[in-house]
């Protein structure tokens, strides 16, 4: 009988406010805390064997999985199977976890099908919520009140991922299909099906999207189908990209650069045109998620199926490791 | 021409003028006597006057030459007669010359003669002088040679002076003339001497002749002692009979406890503590036994008596033990040193690891008829117990696999947690064998003497680590513990009974599983559906295949398989699928479930390493497995039945034609890693669900 850490899969990372901190869910409904400020710059006097491991783990529900995080000024939303949950950043540093700030229970239509919250996505003025969710519905709360602002219906399938920008949203669903949305109104407007396109498909991994993201003129997705660069304005598959992977479930764009994980050996960073700029080994069989940040300073995450997780604070090779377990 | 004729004549006359009056005599005489005149003469006349005679005649004749000479010159008669005067004149002269010339030769030669003479006398005198000069110094040598001579009596060792003047007897002291005289003391000293080592040499025969009677009399008692066993014999076997009749087992029991006196002590230790478990228990479950070479340990332990003989007897009897010990070592030491320099590396070896020529047989029945027979072995020198064994079945075991699950050496692998029994719990066994120049490590010899387990020292009594945390003196002699050694003895009965047990349980098991049946335990539940996929191989694999199969270095990095446990490999197929899984037991399974690693050949290569469906598996196979503790047994058939219900889980929500979906699945795949739903849930006609 083998410690069920040793097949610890992570889905999500996020950072705190104030830097110090890197929260990682896994699929055991933990939550690992890691000291950033120890990490990186560590006092050579106080460096202990396990510097690179958690500073805490709060385990929440066993059985369910942490799908989903987030962090606002206040809170840390967790999203996990059912319900999404904010807790006080002050308790969530400490050693032990008190009880949730908030909570917010998604209704199931029956008793065994349970609801993931697989994607949360926070609007610029962080007013409102936006959970991407297994019963094939995008819902947005109001932050201030917690109530349902309105439920977004249209995929056919479990919702991979949320993301948005300049009022915009785009979700990306097991159902093969990109879905593009106008935060005021809760009606898809337009919608892009990358594995019907001959170009992207690839018949053996699926037609699922893992993940899609938006950019100022572009939207980037990938799953199932190849990572394709699309144009926002004519929806057209501007760059294929022929990357060697099985599957992408994280993309993102920083710096004019498009960064691209899932199951594959590295993390890629590849310029608009294509070409790859760098590849970065990761530990994961599967990258399940990668969060970048700038300010304080620069660092990159990387977490998936395994229990190391990769830093990097140059993004162009991996600095160190941290292993949750 | 003329003068020399004249002077011929005159010779002649004088001559016969001079011979006329020795005429008379004979001869010869003439020339004696004449001889003997002139030397008397010679002798007479003394030389200087001679000698200025024969000056003056010289001159005189050179005065009648001139003279004769003038004449010549006047050339007249008259001048030819004083010539011829002044001839004969000169003529006598020349014969008085002639005398004198003759006088001088006569008395050179006597001078010649007194010279020669007087040298000879020299000489001999000087040869004389010689004589007494070589003789003086050869007294010289032997008068050094007296005062250097050394008498045997200085040799001896005399009674000091003054305890000689006190015990020996007036007589023989005689102080008044001792004292005075040196030489008297020691001669006084000498015969004190002699006459007491006289005494003494007396009394040391009669010593010896009555050791001589004693020992006599000793060997009479034992010739008595030794005709009684036979006796002794007749007597016992006279009871043999009557024995048989009342099923007694005398004998036997005699016999035993006889050889167990030969048994070192730690093996002593082992069979008394493990004969006795065995009486309480019955001989059914636990029998123990000796066997070797009795007649070996008998002189080994003449030798450990010779050896005990040389400690002071005075000792207490565990002082006593100890000093055996001790003795033993050094002896050892000084004999294997002594070998090296001798004989080869091979005889070396062999002495170091000399085994005792006993061996104490313990053999574990479990009911189904196995039995595992365990021979203790110590090695003399090394001061270790090893251990060997042996298995009998009650029925030949078919399928290899399963047959090596009882056979190889891992059924007391790791019996206790970490003892492998791979190297020597002593720690002073590396010393010993560096001492004798041996380089390899005591593993080298492992598959030769057989496995030095801790438990196996335990049951001996031997406590290493006591020896290690109590004091850093690795050369401390272990004694062996009672205590340890009883309740080392009945923990291990009891746990070898165990894992024999379960050993047997797990070689049905893979009987089953060779011959591709799978019997999950009764009352499991966790599998009720139609499998689709069937095993089809199920063999053992060695280290290098399993540690070479990609899938197993993560587990081999995190150290969670080692080459100690026993490695498999299964196939499992459906259709153009074919899962290949490498499985690891603990040496102590069923209390470690088996894990396993899993490696899917269907549209390509897939392992945990690059595919997180296999990883998912194997998550659920190797962790999600409910430690109950009553369906502990057939777990790692629940483990394949289970494997075989996520194999078809996975084939068949992939979507392929292939595998069409046959179970009732509420969701094929759920969140955003895509889990496959490999739980079971009874609801139902059943239903997999992801968690």
């Amino acid at each position: 009988m083998l410690d069920k850490i040793l097949y610890n899969t992570v889905l999500c990372q996020t950072f705190s406010p104030c830097g110090k901190y890197l929260i990682a869910g896994n699929i055991y409904g933990q939550i690992a805390v890691f000291d950033l400020g120890r990490i990186l710059d560590p006092v050579v006097e106080l460096l202990t064997a396990d510097y690179n491991k958690p500073k805490h783990i709060h385990t929440f529900q066993s059985e369910k999985q942490i799908c989903s995080l987030a962090s606002t000024d206040k809170f840390l939303i967790v999203g996990s199977v059912n319900e999404i949950t904010g807790w006080d950043w002050k308790s969530v540093v400490s050693s032990k976890l008190s009880k949730p700030a908030w909570s917010i229970k998604i209704s199931s239509k029956c008793q065994i099908d349970q609801t993931d919250v697989n994607s949360l996505w926070l609007s610029e003025d962080e007013e409102k919520l936006y959970a991407g969710c297994g019963d094939n519905n995008l819902y947005v709360y109001n932050l201030e009140d917690g109530r349902l602002v309105s439920t977004y219906d249209g995929h056919e399938d479990f919702i991979h991922s949320v993301h948005g920008k300049n009022g915009q949203l785009v979700t990306a669903g097991e159902d093969g299909m990109v879905l593009l949305w106008d935060q005021r109104t809760s009606k898809y407007h337009n919608k892009l099906e990358p594995y019907k396109n001959d170009k992207l498909n690839r018949s053996d991994v699926g037609k699922w999207v893992g993940s899609a993201c938006l950019g100022d003129d572009w939207i980037v997705c990938g799953g199932g189908p190849r990572l394709a660069l699309y144009h926002l304005r004519s929806l057209d598959a501007v760059t294929v990209f022929d990357l060697n992977d099985h599957g992408i479930h994280v993309t993102f764009f920083h710096d004019d650069c498009i960064f691209a994980a899932g199951a594959a050996k590295f993390l890629y960073q590849l310029n608009y045109s294509g070409e790859v700029k760098v590849e970065l080994p990761v530990s994961a069989t599967t990258v399940y998620s990668a969060v970048l940040r700038t300010v304080p300073n620069k660092v990159l995450s990387i977490a998936g199926s395994s229990p190391e997780m990769d830093l990097c604070t140059t993004f162009n090779y991996r600095d160190q490791v941290l292993h949750f377990r | 021409m003329g003068k020399e004729e004249v002077s011929a004549k005159k010779r002649r006359k004088i001559n016969t003028s001079s011979s006329s009056d020795v005429t008379k005599q004979n001869p010869t005489d003439v020339y004696k006597r004449v001889v003997e005149f002139e030397e008397t003469e010679a002798q007479l006349r003394p030389a200087d006057r001679d000698a200025s005679l024969f000056k003056k005649l010289c001159q005189d004749i050179r005065q009648l030459f001139a003279d004769i000479a003038e004449l010549k010159n006047k050339d007249n008669e008259e001048a030819k007669e004083k010539i011829n005067a002044k001839r004969v004149e000169a003529s006598l002269l020349l014969v008085a010359l002639k005398k004198l010339n003759r006088l001088e030769k006569v008395r050179t030669r006597a001078g010649r003669d007194a010279l020669h003479k007087e040298k000879q006398r020299v000489d001999s005198t000087h040869l004389l002088l010689q004589n007494l000069l070589y003789e003086a110094d050869h007294l010289n040598k032997e008068v050094t040679k007296c005062l250097q001579f050394k008498s045997k009596d200085e040799e001896i060792e005399l009674v000091p002076v003054e305890d000689f003047y006190i015990n020996a007897p007036a007589d023989v002291s005689r102080a008044d003339i001792t004292k005075k005289d040196e030489h008297q003391l020691q001669l006084a000293r000498l015969e004190w001497e002699l006459r007491q080592r006289r005494e003494l040499a007396a009394a040391c025969n009669e010593l010896v002749a009555s050791k001589d009677r004693v020992a006599a009399a000793i060997a009479a008692a034992r010739s008595r002692l030794d005709a009684l066993a036979p006796h002794l014999k007749d007597v016992l076997k006279a009871t043999k009979p009557l024995q048989e009749c009342l099923a007694l087992r005398l004998d036997e029991k005699r016999d035993e406890t006889r050889t167990a006196s030969l048994l070192p002590p730690p093996l002593f230790l082992l069979y008394s503590n493990a004969y006795a478990y065995s009486d309480v228990l019955g001989s059914n479950v636990v029998t123990v036994s000796i066997s070797g070479d009795e007649d070996d340990a008998r002189r080994l332990e003449q030798l450990h008596n010779i050896d005990n003989d040389l400690v002071a007897s005075n000792d207490s009897d565990s002082d006593a033990d100890n000093n055996d010990e001790e003795q033993n070592k050094k002896k050892r030491h000084h004999r294997t040193s002594k070998l090296s320099k001798q004989e080869k590396a091979e005889a070396k070896k062999k002495e170091v690891l000399r085994k005792h020529p006993l061996n104490v047989l313990l053999s574990v029945k479990v009911p189904d008829g196995t039995a595992l027979t365990l021979i203790f072995s110590y090695l003399l020198h090394l001061k270790i117990i090893v251990v060997k064994f042996t298995v009998a079945q009650p029925k030949p075991v078919t399928g290899v696999s399963a047959a090596d699950v009882l056979n190889g050496h891992c059924i007391l692998n790791e019996l206790y947690p970490g003892d492998t029994g791979n190297d020597s719990p002593h720690p002073a066994t590396a010393f010993v064998l560096n001492s004798v120049g041996i380089s390899e490590t005591f593993q080298y010899f492992i598959s030769e003497v057989g496995r030095p387990y801790i438990w196996a020292q335990r049951m001996c009594g031997l406590d290493f680590m006591s020896l290690v945390v109590g004091e850093q003196n690795i050369n401390k002699v272990i004694e062996p513990s009672r205590s340890l050694s009883i309740t080392t003895v009945e923990n291990f009965i009891l746990t070898l009974k165990k894992r024999l047990k379960s050993r047997v349980e797990l070689m049905r098991e893979l009987q089953d599983l060779e011959s591709g049946k799978i019997t999950p335990a009764k009352g499991d539940m966790t599998c009720p559906v139609r499998l689709s996929g069937s095993l089809t191989q199920w063999q053992s694999v060695g280290w290098p295949e399993y540690s070479q199969s990609p899938s197993t270095n993560f587990l081999i990095s995190e150290g969670l398989v080692t080459p100690n446990d026993l490695l498999y490999r299964a196939i499992i197929t459906r259709q153009s699928a074919k899962l290949v899984a490498m499985v690891a037991l603990r040496s102590d399974y069923p209390k470690v479930a088996p894990i396993f690693s899993l490696t899917l050949h269907w549209n390509g290569t897939h392992h945990s390493g690059i595919n997180d469906d296999i990883r998912d598996i194997e998550r659920i196979i190797n962790t999600d497995w409910v430690s109950g503790g009553d369906n502990i047994h057939g777990c790692l058939s629940n483990q394949i039945s289970k494997l075989l219900t996520c194999l078809d889980i996975l084939l068949e929500t992939s979507g392929s034609s292939e595998f069409p979906p046959d179970k009732v699945m509420l969701n094929p795949v759920r969140g955003r890693n895509r889990v496959k739903p490999y739980k079971y849930l009874k609801q139902g006609a059943g239903v997999f669900v992801q968690y």
